[in-house]
């Protein structure tokens, strides 16, 4: 078996407001169970050296908390993670190597400090860290400005004097900077233009070419994540539905949901084709539906999926879903 | 910084406010040098020159010597002259057989009367008008600071006598520009170092409630929980009373001075920091440049300091600004109300309340110019800190 960087097993994330304990204390006098919102439930990947995963889905998916709980920067409620089969815990209590996972924002202009250069931004952690000393850092900085296609006259520069695109650059010469193994890019290229994107695009491809970078891609442009990865989760309301090789995925999805996705997916094609919107919005994860959570909007559900919460299956080998129903078109 | 000036100077009161702030701000710090007398220093306060009104001379008074003087053949000698009078010597010289003139030195001394007491019997003081029953003779005003003592007979070799000299008021030059108080202090001094006091008490009690609050504010942002909810109720707590009500207590504890008017300013100013620089920080801490330094693995302490307190500066400058403004206003207020500072040290509220009683005698200067000082100063800094609030502001952003 192919030896894995990371791997995720059960993870899961519940959000609960009334945190002040004035408030919890009136929840617990008035005997109001405060509500609460499983953000991530029960995702298991893994994802080997030089990989790219990508994870697509809707909004308020839970891509982004899965993001963040990857990134160690925002705690777990249940399930387990390992970086090269250490546990996690162990290995975010050495901060040096903490920094082997490293992530790339969705907002260009808020994921960097407006009140520093572009120097500070992405020397400081290398500085403080011990990576490079302070003397070195001039050109330290400039060699990842280079990197990421920035002019080293950029260093002098504060966040609001670059356009989007430039910003994003900053951003991913910040993540570079302290030698990651695995980046994560939480909708690294929404925020852009399109012809912009497809430069920051090719950036990371190049980058993950040259420094062997495993990484993770989280986006709901579903042409992005076609392009860029080699294997592809998706997800609906906390839970992955489906993981394939990209290839496999976007020949034969199996689950109804990823068929809806792809379907809606805009291509060029001279024929006229039906456009068949997923009907229905997607329900609040306050009260998600039970069982398939895809069910009330789901063309296969039957009475089954109304109760029995759907399992990963495996449909053929390193194809996965999460259906009762499904069949491979 | 350039676009920020322009868009400030866009605005002439604003302009006009920070101006007059920095004007009271050089009078606080040059207020020993431009002061034209010491407020504090007692002795050189005099009860004659209480409560004289606007442009008033200051007048030394008279003052009354008792000096036995004795002559023999001829010369005088008399008693050891305290020191600082004005009358340097007493002088007397036979003018003729049967005279001799008693006088001062300087000789231009404006004296108001010259007595001459205890003459043996035969001599008498010339032009001058005797006492009833004592021997005692007075000159009203002398000519030239002299009495003529002349013998009926023959002038006795040996004499001696009681000389008590009064020297009549004299101008010195000095004018009280605003009059004085009832202990005779220069108002324009008084007011200056008054400016200075609150200048003082103003930056120091506002700027360490600023430090405290800021502290207590970020670590209650990023600890979140019980810790933000103990901080923010005693933030509450604190914004519930009135901050003079607050202010009165704790000095009826620890009694007057000027480190016990900043601690209670402090005590009731930092909530307001607290709560501004939390909310600032929880609406930085929700960014994405704040997670980028958590997978940066930057410290707690160093990302609160380094990267979330420069952006909540702006909003805090502002809030320090105005409450620069209402901790001069409270310590006058204490100070008003006779719990601020020492009498001997006096503040604009100080001054205020020392005028009031005069006020319905007329002698309205002692409060009036202090409270149109106050009023500027405070006026001013509002006005400062509003303009500084509304650039702030991105919902006035042009």
């Amino acid at each position: 078996m192919q030896q894995t960087i990371l791997e995720v097993q059960d993870l899961s994330r519940s959000f609960r407001s009334g945190r002040d304990p004035l408030r919890r204390l009136a929840d617990w006098l008035s005997g109001i169970e405060p509500p609460v919102v499983r953000a991530v439930e029960n995702v298991t990947l893994s994802i080997s050296p030089g990989e790219t995963l990508g994870v697509v889905g809707e909004s308020g998916c839970g891509k982004s908390t899965l993001a963040r709980m990857i990134a160690g920067i925002l705690p777990i409620s249940s399930g387990r993670m390992r970086f090269r089969g250490e546990p996690y815990e162990s290995l975010l209590s050495r901060k040096r190597d903490a920094l082997k996972i490293q992530m790339v924002f969705q907002d260009p202009l808020s994921s960097l400090n407006p009140r520093l250069k572009v120097r500070d931004i992405i020397g400081e952690a290398a500085v403080v860290h011990g990576i490079v000393p302070r003397s070195k850092i001039r050109d330290y900085v400039a060699d990842l400005l280079a990197r990421v296609g920035l002019p080293p006259e950029a260093a002098g520069r504060y966040p609001h004097q670059f356009s989007g695109g430039q910003r994003q650059r900053v951003g991913i010469a910040r993540a570079l900077a302290v030698n990651p193994e695995i980046l994560i890019c939480d909708e690294a290229v929404a925020a852009l233009d399109v012809s912009v994107q497809a430069q920051v695009i090719n950036l990371f491809m190049d980058i993950k070419r040259d420094r062997g970078l495993t990484m993770v891609f989280i986006s709901h442009d579903l042409g992005v994540i076609r392009h860029l990865c080699d294997r592809v989760a998706v997800m609906y309301l906390g839970r992955v539905v489906e993981l394939a090789k990209t290839e496999d995925l976007f020949a034969a999805p199996t689950h109804p949901y990823t068929r809806m996705l792809l379907e809606g997916m805009p291509r060029i094609s001279l024929k006229r084709r039906e456009f068949l919107p997923i009907q229905g919005e997607i329900p609040s994860p306050l009260a998600p539906p039970s069982g398939c959570h895809f069910h009330p909007r789901c063309p296969i559900a039957t009475q089954q999926c109304r109760q029995v919460r759907p399992e990963l299956r495996e449909m053929a080998p390193g194809h996965v879903h999460r259906c009762l129903n499904a069949v491979a078109s | 910084m350039d676009e920020f000036g322009r868009h400030f100077a866009e605005s002439r009161v604003a302009v006009a406010s920070l101006l007059v702030s920095l004007a009271f701000l050089l009078c606080a710090i040059f207020a020993p040098v431009i002061a034209p007398t010491n407020p504090y220093d007692l002795s050189q306060l005099q009860l004659a020159d209480a409560l004289k009104p606007v442009d008033s001379p200051k007048v030394v008074p008279g003052e009354e010597l008792r000096v036995r003087v004795t002559v023999a053949n001829g010369t005088a000698t008399f008693e050891d002259l305290p020191e600082g009078s004005v009358i340097k010597a007493i002088t007397a010289e036979a003018c003729g057989e049967k005279c001799l003139d008693a006088g001062v030195e300087p000789a231009d001394v404006d004296l108001e009367s010259l007595q001459i007491r205890g003459l043996p019997p035969g001599l008498s003081v010339e032009g001058a008008s005797k006492h009833p029953v004592q021997p005692w003779w007075t000159v009203a005003a002398p000519a030239d600071g002299k009495a003529r003592i002349v013998a009926e007979g023959a002038f006795p070799s040996d004499v001696s006598f009681l000389a008590i000299v009064k020297s009549a008021p004299h101008e010195t030059g000095f004018v009280f520009r605003l009059g004085t108080d009832s202990f005779g202090r220069d108002m324009l001094s008084a007011i200056l170092y008054g400016i200075r006091i609150s200048v003082i008490v103003g930056l120091v009690a506002a700027g360490t409630a600023m430090v405290l609050g800021i502290g207590l504010g970020l670590l209650a942002a990023w600890m979140g929980g019980t810790v933000d909810a103990i901080i923010m109720r005693a933030v509450d707590f604190m914004l519930g009373f009135p901050a003079l009500l607050v202010g009165l207590a704790v000095l009826a504890i620890l009694g007057n001075g000027i480190d016990k008017v900043v601690f209670a300013i402090i005590i009731v100013q930092w909530s307001y920091y607290a709560r501004t620089t939390r909310s600032v920080a929880m609406a930085e801490l929700g960014k994405e440049y704040v997670e980028a330094a958590k997978t940066l693995r930057l410290s707690p302490v160093r990302i609160m300091l380094r990267h979330v307190l420069p952006n909540c500066l702006p909003q805090v400058i502002v809030l320090f600004t105005l409450n620069i403004a209402s901790a001069i206003s409270l310590e006058s207020s204490l100070s008003f109300l006779g719990v601020g500072l020492p009498l001997t040290q006096p503040s604009l509220g100080m001054l205020i309340a020392n005028g009031y009683e005069f006020i319905f005698s007329q002698k309205y200067w002692i409060s009036l110019y202090p409270g149109i000082v106050l009023l500027a100063m405070i006026v001013a800094v509002n006005l400062l800190g509003d303009r500084l609030r509304d650039l702030n502001n991105p919902r006035l952003a042009r």
